[in-house]
């Protein structure tokens, strides 16, 4: 099992209420499996997959990645659990402005002491980038950002891939595009990911859909592949 | 990391070279500030910088000033493994002209002690002096005659020294002979290492304390020194200002960065080069630029580049710097991967 929640309970104060966002919440993802979460703005969905990629303790509850209990690690040891073990693709690619196409993939290989070049450049021409490896991210379109910050998100050969609404700011062709492309390396690669969405055009891709529901996941569909 | 730090630098080149610029030219006005006060201590009192002489024997009670102190001719000869020294500052007249030149007198009963000559003859007699060559200026040569009014007596130039000031004015160095036979006591007994006993009263003195209390010495070198204090606090605030805007900018980017692993430390630490390298290269070119600059400034400014005293400075602005890059890191510390995801719950 490369990523399981359990018991995981999240609140947020708000003035003198206490706002329960998840509560006591199981959630599993295996190797191979491609997941996505649904449900209306505001549920809580992206709270979950922060608290899965260890960018937010829960309030309760034990985060395993990889089998390994993540709950009590310090920051620093957070940090290595990210930069080793997950991939991200967020909404806003949130790349380096400053850096080449290439040197995107650069810096977290380098922050792990890991520089492949050959990896890099096969990973690149896997989402379709390689020819626009020399060029600033400034000339860039928004679906072109989000294939490189895909290719940075498998740089490392992370065990789980997470996704946090990275169609939002694209057009219905270029989010079906993306997801068939994170859809592609997920599989190929082998690794577990979990998308966040409200874009029901993902949801073909898909293996398992669970939809948040007060607080907790609940299993939509299933489909074998 | 250290790719990193220099390719942002390359790629925001207009903020890093703006905030180079203002590093430099703080560092420039330090250098040139303390190029200033060095050259006007220089100006006032480089006959007593240049005189081997480490200690002075001053009279009672004459609070390390020259002027206040005085030696008989009797006590002077009673000095021991010391020389008697004295200094006037008296105006003296040009020749046929009677042109009045400020200058000061002085006198060495020790000859090792008189200045280097670099032009003319020693004094073969005691009617010849040896002046400081600024007296160039007011049209003096060697072998022009000197007139000193207050003793009413008349002395030929047959050398000129150079770097030999006190007070501002051209020092006229009079043979002990003359100093006696025109009335003049002397003020100090000096001594070319240490502070042997004497047996009439009075004092040793450090050669510092003496030239601090030189006319008008102190005054121009603390004024000098509260500018150049001013400027260095001046920089802390304003180098701090810009390198905390600076991390606070990308405070955005710091927290992404986290979020795909990095870790503060690393962070820290390629903020810190960059920091680095910008402090080096603006400090080093100022320093050129104030060694330079002399070559440009106006005959008789005052300026002289002294190594040691730039290099402290240079240092000082330098740490400055750094402690002002590492209090705007706490921000780095502070960024918090979860805004990658756009959005802070």
């Amino acid at each position: 099992m490369t990523l399981k929640l359990q018991h995981i309970t999240q609140q947020f104060q708000d003035g003198d209420d206490t706002l329960t966002v998840v509560e006591n919440l199981d959630f599993e993802v295996n190797k191979g499996e491609l997941v996505a979460i649904i449900g209306p703005s505001g549920c809580g969905k992206s709270t979950v997959l922060s608290i899965a990629g260890a960018l937010q303790t829960p309030t309760s509850g034990d985060v395993f990645i990889n089998g390994k209990n993540i709950s009590n690690y310090p920051k620093n040891k957070l940090a290595d659990v990210r930069l080793k073990n997950i991939g991200y693709i967020f909404q806003a690619s949130n790349l380096v402005p400053f850096l080449m196409v290439k040197d995107q993939l650069k810096v977290v290989a380098d922050l792990n002491n890991t520089w492949d070049e050959k990896r890099a450049d096969e990973l690149l021409e896997a989402v379709g980038m390689s020819h626009r490896k020399k060029q600033h991210i400034q000339h860039l379109s928004g679906g072109e950002k989000q294939r490189v910050a895909i290719a940075r998100a498998f740089m490392n050969d992370p065990e789980l891939i997470l996704a946090d609404e990275p169609t939002a700011s694209l057009d219905a062709s270029r989010s079906e595009e993306i997801v068939a492309l994170i859809a592609h390396e997920v599989h190929t690669r082998n690794k577990a990911a979990v998308i966040v969405t409200h874009d029901e055009s993902v949801l073909p891709y898909c293996d398992i859909i669970y939809e948040m529901q007060q607080g907790k996941l609940v299993k939509q569909k299933e489909t074998s592949q | 990391m250290f790719s990193l730090s220099i390719k942002e630098m390359t790629f925001f080149k207009l903020k890093y070279l703006l905030i180079g610029f203002i590093l430099f030219f703080v560092a420039a006005l330090v250098f040139i500030i303390s190029g200033l006060a060095n050259g006007l201590a220089n100006d006032n009192a480089s006959s007593m910088k240049e005189l081997e002489v480490t200690n002075f024997y001053l009279a009672e009670d004459s609070e390390n000033r020259l002027d206040r102190s005085q030696f008989t001719i009797e006590q002077a000869e009673k000095a021991k493994d010391a020389s008697a020294f004295g200094v006037q500052m008296q105006t003296t007249e040009k020749g046929k002209d009677g042109k009045k030149i400020d200058s000061t007198f002085m006198t060495f009963e020790n000859e090792k002690l008189l200045p280097t000559i670099i032009e003319g003859k020693m004094p073969q007699n005691a009617n010849e002096v040896i002046v400081d060559k600024t007296m160039q200026e007011h049209g003096v040569k060697l072998g022009s005659v000197l007139y000193l009014p207050s003793v009413e007596k008349k002395v030929k130039v047959s050398a000129f020294t150079e770097h030999f000031t006190y007070s501002h004015t051209p020092v006229i160095v009079i043979q002990p002979a003359l100093w006696e036979k025109v009335g003049f006591t002397y003020n100090a007994l000096v001594s070319t290492s240490g502070t042997p006993a004497q047996s009439i009263d009075g004092d040793w003195s450090t050669k510092e304390d003496v030239v601090a209390q030189i006319p008008g010495y102190s005054a121009e070198q603390s004024s000098l020194n509260m500018m150049l204090s001013f400027l260095i606090i001046i920089a802390v605030f304003v180098l701090g200002a810009f390198f905390y805007i600076m991390t606070i900018q990308k405070v955005q980017q710091f927290g992404i960065l986290k979020a795909i692993g990095a870790k503060s430390k690393s962070l820290i630490r390629a903020t810190m080069l960059q920091v680095f390298i910008l402090s080096i290269t603006s400090i080093t070119l100022a320093a050129l630029f104030a060694y330079i600059l002399p070559l440009f400034m106006p005959e008789g400014m005052p300026f002289v580049f002294e190594p040691t005293v730039i290099l402290s400075y240079g240092a000082a602005l330098f740490a400055v710097s750094l402690i002002g890059a590492l209090i705007s890191t706490i921000s780095i510390v502070k960024a918090d991967p979860i805004q990658a995801m756009g959005r802070v719950e």
